[in-house]
């Protein structure tokens, strides 16, 4: 349910990316608010994916509730109450089976790829 | 980490407002943020706003997205709904308590009646195995009658039938733990009686082998009850001693609480029985037994009839046999059985109108809803959603109305318990337990079923463009004509109970109409038992007679006093057979032991001859004197036209031990027939023996007052103490009352099926106001223009009062069908009243017509203060 542009040649996130996305994002940056996390996704993605930055809380309350992130309450800079999210040793955990069933995938997809070419 | 997740899902649906808030707040600083980093780029602070919210996306969008990430969405539905529905219920308090109650008053009823059905029909006895339970009889032809001490124990030798066997005697006894002396029932029971119950003391032990035999100490046993009330539950009861009748008894054990508490017994004792009781010829036991493991009632039954072969040479009554009967069946008895399932079937019926109604309000209301429906349909609320809401509503006045039943239901149990305890047996437990809150949660679901499920489907399933077109005029033709149909079943229901109720009604009146042969205003009634210690001999009871009457006759206000063994209505005890010398017949006669103030107390008019009169006495002639309907009997079986003067033979009872003995009577004097067992039960043939010639330890008092019976208590109780100041009285009734609890086995159906047919009219008329208060409403543009073109008002009440004529006129018919049909199950209980009387039809009849037109009457009269104007303006 990620909202995609798919104008300008951008890549949609691929299904179920978004939360290893999150994660990775806060296990390498630490401790930052929904804006900041979106803002990183599409820097580090330079411009080659786009996404619905509103798209990241109904991702962010999942993990949440998964026991895998955290929330703090914190001031933003603009000096507003908002939520700082942090990875949890479970959400830590998470992250790298996620990071691991993706290379799977991708040795997988690769695989295929290279054998048909 | 699943169930975590779910926690917090579930969690989240009570704090829903709380995180649409905080998500609100995210992204009002997400786009604040995402704005100033716009204007920090260089974009102009409108241009940086627009940008901030097209990089955010659909908000609206995303919040779903949220909610149903992070809770269970049919959960948040379903709250909602229910939200929604309490929000319209608040909304028409008036329906939300008309549903409410009459759902309440269905459930109630049924749930406290389903109680009583459970508590005496349908739950085992509280006994281990009670299937091994039974009774053992003595069978005359076509009857079960009490057996011999001989014979009893040549049943209990069959060990091979009966793992234990006793017998089963009440008996009375002046207690005196504290203060006056009081009398207390008892039982006198073999040793192995608690074994037949399969019942362990409490505290102390049950009888041990050997004490029900001669020479052994006497022993007794307490109910917990009694226990607790006479010796606060003192556990050191067991070393002391309970005095009856003057003769300490040591107290060996306590029963555990439950069904003996509500047994009359308080206490058990050991029967031993006397050299003079071994006989064949007195039939005064009625054993119960336990069965043997495996063997079965057939078997039981088998072994005891060649028993009954194999004692052929010493039993003296040839034609009589044995025979074993399950416990339970001798409990309840079949006016009881039948009772309880005619007040069951009223209360269903009651129920069904109940629901009945609460559909009809559902159907009305949801004709009312359609355009709401119709109007949310269009605006995209899926059916499913549409029917969720409907059921939840009706879900919600299910619940309310279930709570409220089983409150009513509970209160109404704890009301009527004490007023039918006396009729139940002792091994009923009437208490609303899980069983019985089951059923009710199962009339609920019946009832939301019916009333919730039908009408919605109906109003969700309507055409949404019909109900969008039709504006207020006219009624949707086929709801209406459902609601007509469910009103005419109501009347019809209605009809049959209060056909029912007429009939028990009429029958009932017709048995207090009969005459019972003795005058029974200002009788003052009570029972005393000599005991054996301190009334060792006949002559010491007689005296005790004399002197207690002689007593009675001089308090100021007692017109006659007299004492003698068992009251009119109250059945006779002794069923003796009369011989006539040198006759081969015989007749059953039943023996009443009079003193020889009774028919002046009772004023029975003495017929021809004599009545029993002071010379009667111990060593006298023996007398009898004898009722009208017996002279009759002699003179048919006879054939001797006067019985006056004649010398027959009868079996009279001793006194104490002693056994029964022929006794060779004249007859003195015939009477007026009493009724000795009941109003509805034909005069029986009566022979009256002198109380002085065969004195009695269990005694009536007799007293006839000037003034009102009740105001002479404390005298009389003061004139008996000068006679015998530890004689306790008991059963202190007044001749009104014994006459009112001879008839309870009638009262109690006829009051319940009367109150539930009371409430079925009820319900069946407001079904009737409910459908045409409703055709009023949507009609009322129809008979505004009638009334513009000129119809009077009488017009337009004759046109209402047409409309519920219609209705009660084939309810009225589907009823008398259904009471022709039904009323027959009523045949046992009536007294001298035909299943089919016509007058008692009538009756119900004209009574539901005229409770249905009143009905009818309010908005009839509604509908002629119609102001045509008004209406025609209003929806012109």
């Amino acid at each position: 349910m990620l909202a995609v542009n798919m104008s300008e040649g951008k890549t949609e996130v691929p299904y179920g990316t978004l939360d290893l996305l999150i994660l990775k994002t806060l296990d390498t940056m630490g401790s930052m608010h929904g804006y900041r996390i979106a803002r990183r996704i599409e820097q580090v993605a330079e411009n080659l994916l786009r996404l619905n930055q509103g798209s990241i809380y109904p991702a962010l309350i999942r993990l949440e509730q998964q026991g895998w992130i955290r929330t703090q309450w914190g001031i933003s800079e603009t000096k507003r109450k908002v939520k700082f999210y942090s990875l949890t040793r479970a959400g830590l955990k998470q992250l790298s089976i996620e990071v691991a069933n993706w290379e799977r995938t991708t040795a997988l997809v690769a695989r295929f790829l290279g054998a048909e070419s | 980490m699943k169930l975590r997740a779910a926690v917090a899902r579930v969690r989240a649906l009570y704090s829903r407002r709380k995180l649409d808030r905080e998500l609100d707040d995210e992204i009002l600083a997400h786009l604040e943020l995402a704005e100033r980093d716009a204007i920090a780029a260089g974009l102009k602070p409108e241009e940086a706003r627009q940008s901030a919210r097209r990089s955010f996306g659909g908000i609206e969008e995303m919040k779903e997205d949220h909610r149903d990430r992070r809770s269970l969405r049919w959960m948040e539905n379903l709250l909602r709904d229910f939200r929604y529905g309490m929000g319209s219920l608040a909304r028409e308090p008036g329906f939300a308590a008309v549903t409410v109650g009459l759902l309440a008053l269905g459930i109630g009823a049924n749930s406290a009646m389903f109680s009583i059905v459970d508590a005496v029909l349908l739950k085992p006895l509280p006994f281990p195995e009670p299937e091994r339970m039974v009774r053992v009889w003595e069978t005359p032809p076509g009857l079960r009658n009490g057996t011999t001490t001989l014979t009893f124990l040549d049943w209990k030798r069959q060990r091979d039938i009966f793992e234990a066997l006793s017998v089963e005697n009440s008996t009375r006894a002046a207690v005196a733990t504290s203060g006056d002396p009081e009398r207390v029932s008892g039982k006198l029971v073999s040793a192995d009686y608690f074994q037949v119950f399969g019942v362990k003391p409490q505290i102390g032990r049950t009888f041990a082998r050997g004490e029900d035999q001669p020479g052994a100490p006497p022993v007794v046993v307490l109910s917990h009850a009694f226990w607790r009330t006479q010796f606060a539950g003192d556990p050191r009861v067991l070393n002391r001693d309970l005095v009856l009748d003057g003769e300490p008894h040591r107290i060996v054990g306590v029963l555990p609480a439950g069904s003996f508490d509500r047994d009359e017994a308080v206490f058990w004792k050991p029967l031993i029985f006397a050299p003079d009781q071994m006989n064949r010829g007195q039939h005064w036991l009625t054993p119960v037994g336990r069965l043997r493991a495996g063997v079965s009632l057939e078997q039981a039954r088998a072994k005891m009839t060649v028993l009954r072969a194999s004692l052929d040479g010493v039993i003296l009554l040839k034609d009589w046999g044995f025979t074993v009967d399950p416990f339970a069946q001798i409990l309840v008895g079949d006016t009881l059985r039948r009772s309880i399932y005619l007040a069951f079937g009223a209360v269903v019926m009651v129920l069904l109108i109940a629901c009945a109604n609460v559909a009809n309000l559902a159907l009305a209301k949801g004709a009312n809803r359609r355009k709401e429906m119709a109007l949310r349909a269009a605006l995209g609320a899926s059916r499913g959603r549409l029917i969720g809401q409907l059921v939840t509503e009706s879900l919600v006045l299910c619940l309310l109305g279930g709570t409220a039943g089983a409150a009513l239901g509970a209160i109404l149990l704890h009301v009527a318990a004490p007023l039918v305890a006396a009729s139940l047996p002792f091994t009923a437990d009437l208490s609303m337990d899980l069983r019985v809150l089951g059923f009710a949660a199962a009339a609920v679901m019946a009832a939301l079923i019916l009333a919730g499920l039908l009408p919605s489907l109906r109003t969700s399933f309507g055409k949404l463009s019909s109900a969008l077109n039709q504006a207020a005029r006219g009624s949707s033709g086929s709801s209406a004509a459902v609601r007509r149909t469910i009103v005419i079943g109501e009347v019809a229901a209605s009809v049959v109970l209060i056909c029912g109720a007429a009939l028990l009604f009429k029958s009932l009146a017709k048995l207090r109409q009969v005459d019972a042969g003795v005058r029974i205003d200002h009788v003052m009634t009570m029972s005393v038992d000599l005991p054996s210690a301190a009334y060792p001999s006949p002559d010491s009871a007689a005296r005790f007679y004399e002197s207690v009457v002689q007593r009675l006759q001089a308090v100021p206000g007692v017109e006659q006093a007299s004492v003698s063994q068992g009251l009119p209505l109250q059945g006779v005890q002794w069923g003796e057979g009369m011989v006539l010398p040198g006759m081969r017949e015989n007749l059953l006669v039943r023996l009443k032991l009079v003193d020889p103030w009774y028919f002046g107390a009772l004023q029975i008019p003495i017929e021809a001859g004599r009545g029993i009169e002071n010379r009667d006495r111990a060593g006298a002639p023996p007398v009898v004197v004898i009722s009208q309907e017996l002279a009759r009997q002699f003179s048919k079986t006879f054939g001797i036209g006067n019985p006056i003067g004649r010398t027959v033979g009868i079996w009279v009872p001793g006194y104490g031990p002693i056994p029964e003995s022929l006794v060779k009577l004249q007859i003195v004097g015939v009477i007026r027939s009493e009724r000795t067992a009941g109003l509805n039960a034909p005069p029986e043939l009566v022979a009256c023996v002198p109380l002085a010639q065969a004195p009695r330890q269990d005694i009536k008092l007799v007293v006839r007052t000037s003034s009102g019976p009740e105001t002479a208590m404390p005298a009389i109780r003061e004139a008996v103490g000068q006679v015998d100041s530890t004689l306790p009285l008991g059963d202190v009734l007044t001749m009104e009352q014994v006459k009112e609890r001879s008839i309870l086995w009638a009262r109690q159906p006829t009051w319940v099926v009367g109150a539930f047919a009371g409430v079925a009219v009820l319900l069946a008329a407001l079904g009737l106001y409910g459908v045409l208060a409703h055709a009023v409403t949507e009609q009322r543009r129809e008979i505004g223009i009638r009334m513009a073109l000129g119809a009077r008002s009488g017009d337009v009440l004759s046109h209402i009062f047409r409309s519920a004529f219609a209705m009660l006129i084939m309810g009225l018919a589907g009823g008398l069908a259904g009471a022709f049909a039904l009323t027959r199950v009523l045949k046992s209980l009536l007294f001298q009243v035909s299943a089919l009387d016509p007058v008692a039809f009538a009756v119900g009849c004209i009574l539901m017509t005229l409770v249905g037109l009143l009905a009818a009457w309010i908005p009839a009269s509604r509908a002629t203060r119609v102001d045509p104007m008004t209406v025609l303006r209003d929806e012109g």
